[in-house]
């Protein structure tokens, strides 16, 4: 109680003081309020949402996560599983690109890099997360697209054309494989500048006592600094994905948008995100504007899911090292 | 010690509640003041396909009657959600307002203030501009059934052009748009099995192809990619010199969508519709009187809140719209609507009041 006490300031502290503070009672107060009404917040959107979804929810109930139609049938049948498709193939493809990619540029710059080139690369690697996503996104179409379809797509179906994600040649630069190379761009500033932290963070002591032992370089890393970062990389592995799941405005740009499932990575697609972007102004009917938020429902899910494991394994962390 | 903590919140805790509500009524009200824009200014939002004739009003209008005009090119579905929620003086929209639409705005009326015509672009390097295109290969391609431009069926109304074996990439409008409407209503017309597979809207589950926000992002997506034909309003492909087809009218002939293409597919429909005041003037018969139609015209239209605080405003320039604003179409290919259109707009606009 005790140690409880000296930790928790506010009320408590003032009234030990015996005397009133105008100040750290007007601190508490708004701080108190800005907590208060970011919770308050949450709760109002998710109401407001399952109110908005609601028509659709109760005409489709959960058959729409596997129904793949997008105003069928003289627009009365709606279904995400397209767009269910389209998110889990964009965002883990973008995943599986980001992820070591970054952490070779975190290694590098924490491990290997003179300092130079650390003090320049890595303000500047931080600085992709600063480019607005409508503006990557002009960039997918005006760039990106073209040099897929010229030069990187035929190459990449030359050599592993036999693969099912890469059985055609890409005859516009609109496709899943755009939309996973925008991702890739933007989950690695998030991805990479946690891991560099995380590997500052391995105590030197035990590098060095590896290194004494007659660790090479490599071995210090997948012995030492792997194992010590294991769970930091996990969870930012998932809030970059929780980056990638939630982007609309950059994908809805590249992707294509086509209600279909291919696994031809070099074929259009769509994500939930993306399609609510597209039509949530102007949609024709109350069914279609229920059903988009009903791909909003899914949505929040998905990144609550993500957040929550996020947290919880970054608690888990802290609990193993006594960090509090 | 424990109850004292306990009392010493709870006053916080109301305060902090009262600070919340007091915040949360003040963004209320300067929202609200945004909301309305201020004295000698209108606001509109809406559809592309008009952005051009309505930059032409705009000066002439302020020059004119001192009245600020301000006009943002949002798209057809922004212009409606818009106008429903308050934010402009007037929407527009290429596609007439569904029943549901109409609902949502709450006391809204629809006119038809502009009249054009929705291109076939495509990006053929080295062929000619103005190649021959029929409804039903259109239907076609957006089914996904015709894939390559040496179709014998393209071929068939190509006769001479030497056609390449490339795959035809058809692009469409992925968020909500008039001109989709526009061309999927025509599409209707041509073909049964897109009448019934697909049908009409300002978005529908397009078959085949790659969608791309914004005329904008089809025009881009269309002249970046060998092989690929999209639609959007004849003056964006002018303005952006894409090349365009002639497309087969009822009467057989190969219409431009040009200002007597446009013209002669204007008095196809005379029949308003009573809720929108919608015009169907798409894939017009096969007479005479029709022969030089180009068949995928559309009217644009304007919608206005019933009870609005700017209708003194608003009602000038909407009248001054119909009719002495017609002319400044021409050279930006809106060719002047007929004077029965004239007449049904005026006669709605009545019902607008403070």
């Amino acid at each position: 109680m005790a140690v409880a006490q000296e930790r928790a300031p506010g009320p408590a502290a003032l009234q030990r003081r015996g005397r009133f503070r105008p100040g750290d009672a007007l601190l508490y107060l708004v701080t108190c309020a800005a907590a208060l009404s970011g919770a308050l917040l949450l709760a109002l959107i998710t109401r407001e949402i399952l109110v908005e979804a609601w028509p659709a929810m109760q005409k489709f109930g959960l058959s729409f996560l596997t129904t793949q139609a997008w105003g069928d049938n003289n627009k009365t049948l709606f279904g995400a599983k397209s767009f269910i498709f389209g998110t889990a193939v964009t965002s883990f493809g973008a995943l599986l690109l980001a992820t070591p990619l970054s952490l070779a540029i975190a290694l590098f710059l924490t491990e290997l890099a003179p300092g130079w080139i650390k003090r320049v690369v890595a303000p500047l690697i931080d600085l992709l997360a600063a480019i607005p996503s409508v503006v990557l996104g002009l960039w997918g179409i005006l760039v990106l697209g073209p040099f897929i379809t010229g030069t990187l797509g035929p190459a990449i179906h030359g050599t592993l054309g036999w693969l099912p994600i890469f059985a055609s040649k890409p005859t516009v630069g609109s496709n899943m494989f755009a939309a996973i190379l925008i991702l890739t761009i933007m989950m690695v500033p998030i991805i990479s500048s946690i891991c560099r932290e995380l590997f500052v963070s391995v105590p030197s002591e035990l590098k060095d006592g590896a290194l004494a032992l007659g660790a090479t370089r490599w071995e210090v890393v997948k012995g030492v600094v792997f194992p010590y970062a294991r769970a930091g990389i996990a969870a930012a592995m998932i809030l970059g994905l929780g980056r990638a799941v939630g982007e609309a405005i950059a994908v809805t740009q590249v992707i294509g948008n086509n209600v279909a499932i291919h696994a031809d990575l070099f074929k259009p697609g769509d994500t939930l995100a993306s399609r609510i972007a597209g039509q949530y102004q102007g949609a024709d009917t109350a069914l279609q504007v229920a059903s988009l938020v009903y791909l909003a429902v899914i949505l929040l899910v998905f990144s609550l899911i993500a957040n929550l494991t996020a947290q919880l394994i970054v608690r888990r962390v802290a609990a193993r090292h006594n960090i509090r | 010690m424990k109850e004292f903590v306990t009392r010493r919140k709870r006053p916080l805790g109301v305060l902090s509640v009262l600070v919340v509500a007091v915040t949360a009524v003040a963004v209320g009200l300067t929202t609200g003041a945004q909301a309305r824009s201020s004295a000698d200014e209108l606001k509109g939002a809406g559809a592309t396909f008009p952005a051009p004739l309505i930059a032409a009003w705009q000066t002439r209008y302020e020059a004119a009657k001192g009245v600020k005009i301000s006009y943002n090119p949002i798209g057809s579905g922004g212009g409606i959600s818009a106008i429903s929620n308050k934010t402009v003086d007037f929407g527009a929209s290429d596609a007439p307002m569904t029943p549901d639409q109409f609902n949502t705005c709450g006391g809204c009326v629809e006119l038809p203030w502009a009249l054009s015509a929705t291109s076939i672009m495509y990006n053929l390097p080295g062929l000619p501009n103005n190649l021959h295109m029929t409804g039903p290969i259109l239907a076609g391609i957006y089914l996904g059934q015709i894939k390559k431009w040496d179709d014998p069926k393209i071929k068939a109304v190509n006769k001479g052009v030497n056609l390449p074996s490339t795959d035809i990439t058809p692009v469409y409008r992925s968020d909500s748009s008039g001109t989709s409407f526009n061309f999927t209503t025509y599409l209707n017309t041509v073909s049964r099995q897109w009448k019934s597979q697909v049908g009409r809207g300002t978005t529908v589950n397009w078959p085949a192809g790659v969608g791309a926000r914004g005329s904008a992002g089809v025009s881009g997506v269309v002249s970046r990619t060998p092989g690929a034909l999209g639609y959007a309003d004849i003056a964006y492909a002018l303005k952006n010199h894409l090349k365009f087809f002639s497309v087969q009218n009822r009467a057989k002939k190969f219409a431009r969508p040009g200002l007597a293409g446009i013209k002669a597919a204007a008095l196809a429909d005379r029949k308003f519709n009573p809720q929108s005041n919608e015009l169907s003037i798409v894939n017009p018969p096969g007479s005479k009187r029709f022969a030089k139609a180009y068949p995928i015209c559309t009217y644009t239209y304007v919608i206005l809140r019933i009870q609005s605080d700017k209708a003194n405003l608003l009602k000038p320039f909407i009248t001054w719209a119909l009719t002495t604003g017609q002319q400044y179409g021409r050279p930006l290919i809106f060719e002047p609507i007929p004077k029965y259109v004239v007449a049904r707009g005026k006669a709605t606009l009545k019902k607008v009041h403070p």
